[in-house]
């Protein structure tokens, strides 16, 4: 039987500044069962953070209930069964990485061994060096480790990449996927759309302090699969090129600009085939819908 | 109480060798200059003598930079997410305070018994009962200074503020009766400066309550409830500020 580890119902978060009411999370539900990987994307400002600031206890929602393991969030964090790599945390600079990793421990009842947990999460050799004089990449490892001394059955990551290298971002998630495979339940937050692809089995968009879409990655990833296609044309042959464009299934949008033909498609490799070749178009370009794109239909479509 | 956290503040603390200049060296170099180098150091005060005096009043300006400091980290800590980052085990903000409290006062211990050491080695003189009251006295009286380093850190949020905390205490020793012996109306002044009843309470098992007159070389007297009420008065100041300043750095948040 699958349990839920998180339950969200409602949850709003307002912020008031200098008179003003934010509205941080504007009613969220949400319900997350063991062993899911789970990507709460959205671009800054969403309120991702913000739901994960509750959900660990840092902050009291507004209205709504929100459980973890059917606790409340800090007798949760207390007991061990929630951690996380936040955004926000910070380091004491002037301890060395294997202090810092004792110090953590120390405040556990029963906490893996420091070695296995250091190896686990690639800071073997790095022991003996001050955390003021590791790289960011590094101090996110460390950041990693501290959460699983916990050893919790649920891990929540915010913008765990931000800040690293190509090199420091694989390494880091080949040691999540590590843990989600000993039955760990993941949620990370990001606002790039390839890292939720790659490790997410299930994608829930966040905008505006609201889910927009909540599905399998392979669902979330029609919703944004818009491709725009870009070619130059002669000027004769433009018209007729833009016409056939549109008249292709697939095509959301044909724009033109100068000499340049852009289309809009979720077939994007049909629409180079049939139109590049017949009107002798060149300078092809194909990019993905950026996200913030994938968002403003979403929230179009929701508000619709 | 977590002892591991505890040891492993206090490594962190020692390894700052500047830190543990201004906090112990200092004080101790002051006293051998002002207290126990002059030829005015044995001159008699009651059963103790002058060396004394100014051992005492080092000691307690070390005593206070200590737990200065240390108040003032917290603050810093807070604003690196250090604090967030403990918010995410199991470890309760008592545990957490409880830990500083003791790291605060092993390291103000540091100067009082390096400074009554060297006191002890270099003529300061009074019966066994003075130096043991003077030194409970100045231990357990730095610690509300912690609340003032605190302070300084939550309002100005920088670790720079922190350092000026530090430092504004050598003023506050001037103010405050500890650098020289105040008489007059500079005297009438410094009754109403935090340092000074902290450190008139830790002399006053050696005065007997007066304090030094350097013109005549005799005491002037000062009641009881002076110092006493300097103190509680200052240290009331600096919980309601350090409450205050805490629940506005959470609605910050």
């Amino acid at each position: 039987m699958e349990h839920s580890c998180l339950h969200l119902r409602a949850l709003k978060k307002e912020f008031n500044t200098k008179g003003d009411i934010t509205r941080a999370v504007d009613g969220v539900d949400l319900e997350v069962r063991q062993g899911e990987i789970v990507a709460l994307l959205g671009p800054n400002g969403a309120g991702k953070t913000t739901t994960i600031d509750m959900i660990l206890g840092f902050t009291d929602p507004t209205s709504g209930t929100l459980s973890v393991f059917g606790e409340s969030p800090r007798d949760a964090v207390r007991a061990g069964r929630v951690s996380a790599v936040l955004q926000t945390g910070g380091l004491l600079r002037d301890l060395k990485v294997g202090e810092t990793l004792e110090l953590v421990a120390s405040t556990y009842q029963n906490p893996p061994p420091i070695e296995e947990v250091a190896t686990r999460a690639g800071l073997d050799g790095l022991e003996k060096r001050k955390v003021q004089q590791c790289s960011g990449g590094e101090q996110q490892r460390l950041r990693f480790a501290l959460a699983l001394l916990a050893n919790p059955d649920l891990l929540i990551l915010d913008e765990p990449t931000s800040g690293m290298d190509v090199g420091g971002r694989q390494t880091f998630w080949e040691s999540m996927r590590a843990e989600a495979a000993r039955g760990r339940t993941v949620v990370f937050a990001t606002h790039y759309l390839q890292e939720a692809e790659d490790y997410a089995e299930r994608i829930v968009m966040m905008a505006d302090g609201r889910i927009v879409a909540d599905g399998s990655t392979d669902q979330i990833r029609n919703l944004a699969t818009d491709r725009r296609v870009s070619a130059r044309f002669s000027p004769a042959e433009l018209e007729a090129a833009a016409a056939a464009a549109r008249a292709m299934p697939g095509t959301n949008s044909v724009e033109v600009q100068d000499n340049r033909l852009i289309v809009a498609t979720v077939d994007s490799d049909a629409v180079a085939r049939n139109i590049l070749g017949p009107w002798n178009g060149s300078d092809l370009e194909v990019s993905a819908a950026s996200l913030e794109d994938a968002f403003v239909n979403l929230t179009q479509e929701i508000q619709s | 109480m977590n002892t591991t956290f505890y040891r492993l503040e206090l490594r962190r603390l020692v390894r700052d060798y500047t830190n543990m200049f201004f906090t112990a060296g200092l004080p101790a170099f002051l006293y051998l200059i002002f207290g126990a180098g002059p030829e005015y150091g044995s001159d008699p005060i009651r059963e103790g003598n002058v060396s004394m005096w100014i051992m005492i009043a080092m000691a307690a300006y070390g005593a206070v930079t200590a737990t200065t400091g240390i108040g003032g980290s917290v603050a810093v800590e807070r604003m690196q997410g250090w604090t967030r980052q403990l918010g995410l085990t199991p470890m309760s903000d008592r545990d957490y305070v409880t830990v500083k409290a003791a790291v605060a006062a092993t390291i103000a211990a540091v100067p009082i018994l390096l400074i009554y050491s060297l006191g002890y080695l270099t003529g300061a003189k009074a019966p066994l009962s003075v130096w043991l009251i003077s030194g409970a006295i100045v231990l357990v009286g730095a610690v509300s200074f912690a609340l003032y380093g605190l302070n300084f850190g939550l309002a100005f949020r920088s670790e720079a503020a922190v350092s000026a905390a530090g430092g504004s205490l050598v003023v506050l020793s001037f103010l405050g009766n500890i650098f020289i012996p105040l008489s007059g109306w500079q005297l009438a002044v410094a009754k109403f400066t935090p340092l000074y009843g902290y450190v008139s309470l830790a002399r006053r098992a050696l005065t007997g309550g007066g304090t030094l007159d350097v013109e005549t070389g005799g005491l002037i007297d000062v009641p009881l409830w002076q110092p006493l009420t300097n103190a509680v008065v200052w240290t009331t100041v600096f919980a309601v500020a350090a409450l205050f300043l805490v629940k506005r750095s959470r609605t910050r948040q």
